[in-house]
């Protein structure tokens, strides 16, 4: 066991009926990373998840948190995690204040400490003036935000959230992605997400899951390097067609071409051949662009692979 | 010792919510309307006049009667017959029009014919088009058999020695009528277990609730077991009827109704809580959502009843032993004043514990799979053969 490593997923299996959600998943996640685990519905990232927090028994294989296993101290193990499912799902009849003491006599917070940790959280998530309120009159927003505060009312080392910014409007997804900015290197975060821009800008190291199986991991800056070049060229012309393609491809520098109604993205290793590409076109072009590859690429890479 | 926490909020949230407490108030208005009948059933059994329970038939059929004696028409049942006294012209004239739906025409030498112990000949009218004619004859016929029976008797009687004196019979009452028996103790026994079947509504919204709502995910994912949140929600709904029980053992103490050593009725009422919490959880776990509990609790219960119902009604037969498995006929043993050995009260308590030990474990193994939880949930063949050790999970 490596005492760098606060959770390990070993060859864990999962099906529900005949759909197999993980197939021998293998995962490390070191202490104070913040992982991203990204991948289509369906691929197995909330199996994962709540396998991780012993919601769900799998099938075989093991999760090892901070060494222990899932299969023997799923007590222990709970308590060290906090938890933010897709949906925060709260009592809709509790006021704010009443849930976060609930939980927090669940997780074991000695009596004399929890008045002062619920307004600490309170405070953190913005939520002081709401604290009276019934759940059941909050908006998605801000259940969200009571949600994470639910997750870290025993200030867990670890936190996993699954989805927190979805269906958020942008400014409530800002605050929250800030938060767990915050939340960075002081704790273990294991962040399911369908958003590339959030797991690019967030995480330390980001697996891409598909089929219940790693399809590619690595820090987000590896993974786009890894892709089809360290540039994007996109010209957009008046009329396709002709032997563009095959002019194109025979620069060294090109790694791909693609071609979508009169747009042509070009993957390229180095700039050096840009001004003789954009030749190619002479005089057809409308506009051209450059980008840096994203995430968002890697993952659509990953499964054209 | 999770559970006093989860028991405790449940408890609280419960008592705060206000669609819980117009319920819980109204149960206790339906108590105070069942005290109305019971005391408007007790009051006519106890003025000997006794209480029909059928509806009233008075003013059924009509009849007129031409019968200047009197005979006749005294010993007709006016409860069912309306009896009207007319000359037999306008009896049938009566007849014809409707207004009535026969005719008696009783001899106006009737008397002086009995007298001389002659057959009298009475004649009756019916209106053939009214289907209530058949009543009519019946009763008319019957009239006719009691008068003859009477006026028999009644010449039997002048025939006796005048000096003989007959016996006098005197009635003394001791203990309670039947049907006050039956009021007092049994009807009694049962209202006070009627509580523990208006709660269950609490415990399918408290478990299937956190399935369909989806906060059962964030509870299994605290670091308590399943029996600490099985066990916690069932003890909060005991919680609940142990109060409710007591408020309903209090109004009728209060309102007169005689309850023979309440703490221990108390104590069984709630003990028996427990299974039928029981067995409620379990059709709350394995159910997907509302409606399929509310339909596992109507078979449920029913079944319920029938085992806290019948073993009083073995017991009220023949006094066998094994009725006292039933918690029900202990409490009507001692609402009757039976000397019950203590040991007897092993036997209610035994199947109570039995009951609740398999009830609660199946429920809290139910709770931990993540299939029934999360689905796909097995079949319940699959389960049982599962739970019995004849099928391997997932084989």
């Amino acid at each position: 066991m490596d005492d760098d490593l606060m959770i390990e997923i070993e060859s864990l299996s999962k099906s529900f009926g005949k759909i197999k959600a993980l197939d021998n998943l293998n995962l490390d996640i070191k202490r104070g990373e913040l992982l991203g685990i990204i991948g289509p519905n369906g691929a197995g990232k909330t199996t994962a998840i709540r396998i991780t927090c012993c919601i769900l028994k799998p099938d075989s294989g093991d999760v090892l948190v901070d060494g222990m296993s899932i299969h023997q101290e799923q007590i222990k193990i709970k308590s060290m995690i906090g938890y933010l499912p897709e949906e925060p799902n709260l009592y809709e009849r509790f006021k704010a204040r009443d849930l976060l003491s609930y939980f927090a006599e669940l997780y074991g917070v000695p009596k004399g400490e929890i008045d002062s940790r619920i307004e600490e959280l309170l405070e953190l998530v913005n939520m002081s003036h709401r604290a009276e309120d019934r759940i059941n009159t909050f908006s998605k927003g801000l259940r969200q935000r009571v949600g994470i505060a639910r997750a870290l009312v025993h200030d867990p080392q670890i936190l996993i959230f699954d989805e927190p910014t979805m269906g958020l409007d942008p400014a409530t997804a800002h605050n929250i992605r800030e938060f767990i900015r915050e939340l960075k290197g002081d704790k273990t975060i294991i962040l399911c997400t369908h958003y590339m821009d959030e797991a690019d800008s967030l995480c330390d190291r980001v697996a891409i899951l598909n089929q219940g199986r790693i399809m590619d991991m690595g820090t987000p800056q590896d993974l786009k390097s890894n892709i089809r070049g360290d540039l994007i060229l996109n010209i957009k012309v008046k009329n396709p067609g002709g032997d563009v393609v095959k002019a194109i491809e025979g620069f060294s520098t090109v790694e791909d071409v693609e071609v979508a109604d009169n747009q042509y993205t070009i993957s390229l290793k180095s700039k050096n051949d840009i001004k003789d590409i954009i030749n190619v076109f002479e005089g057809n072009i409308l506009s051209v662009n450059t980008k840096e590859p994203t995430l968002e690429d890697v993952f659509i890479n990953s499964f054209k692979q | 010792m999770k559970f006093t926490t989860i028991t405790k909020w449940e408890l609280k949230e419960t008592l705060k919510s206000r669609k819980f407490l117009t319920i819980f108030i109204l149960q206790i208005s339906v108590l105070f309307l069942m005290l109305f009948v019971f005391n408007a059933f007790i009051t006519n059994i106890e003025s000997q006049e006794g209480i029909s329970i059928t509806p009233s038939l008075s003013g059924f059929a009509s009849l007129s009667v031409d019968d200047e004696g009197r005979l006749f028409s005294k010993y007709i049942n006016p409860e069912l017959i309306t009896v009207t006294h007319a000359s037999f012209d306008d009896s049938m004239k009566n007849l014809n029009s409707g207004k009535t739906m026969a005719v008696v025409l009783v001899p106006a030498d009737s008397l002086d014919k009995i007298r001389n112990i002659d057959t009298i000949e009475v004649k009756l009218y019916l209106d053939q088009a009214d289907p209530k004619r058949s009543v009519v004859r019946d009763e008319v016929n019957n009239t006719a058999k009691i008068l003859a029976i009477t006026l028999s008797n009644s010449w039997i009687d002048s025939l006796t020695p005048q000096n003989s004196t007959p016996a006098v019979v005197t009635e003394e009452n001791t203990g309670e009528s039947l049907p006050m028996q039956i009021v007092t103790k049994v009807m009694l026994a049962i209202l006070l277990f009627l509580p523990l079947f208006l709660f269950g509504n609490m415990i399918i919204d408290s478990v299937v609730g956190e399935k369909e709502r989806k906060t059962g995910e964030i509870l299994m994912a605290m670091p308590i077991n399943s029996s600490d949140i099985i066990i916690g929600k069932s003890m909060a709904v005991v919680g609940v009827i142990a109060l409710q029980v007591a408020i309903w053992m209090g109004i009728l103490l209060i309102t007169g109704f005689e309850i023979p050593n309440p703490l221990l009725v108390y104590l069984l009422v709630i003990i028996t809580a427990v299974p039928v919490i029981g067995v409620t959880v379990i059709i709350a776990a394995y159910s997907k959502n509302y409606k399929e509990a509310g339909i596992g609790l109507t078979f449920g219960y029913v079944a319920i009843v029938g085992i806290l119902m019948i073993p009083p009604l073995i017991y009220i037969t023949n006094k066998s032993l094994i009725s006292n498995i039933s918690p029900l006929t202990m409490v009507i043993r001692l609402f009757s004043g039976d000397l019950i050995p203590a040991w007897h009260f092993l036997i209610p308590l035994g199947f109570v514990i039995m009951v609740s030990a398999i009830t609660y474990w199946i429920s809290i193994k139910l709770f931990q799979r993540d299939d029934v939880v999360f689905g796909p949930r097995p079949g319940l063949i699959r389960l049982i053969l599962e739970f019995g050790g004849l099928k391997r999970r997932g084989g």
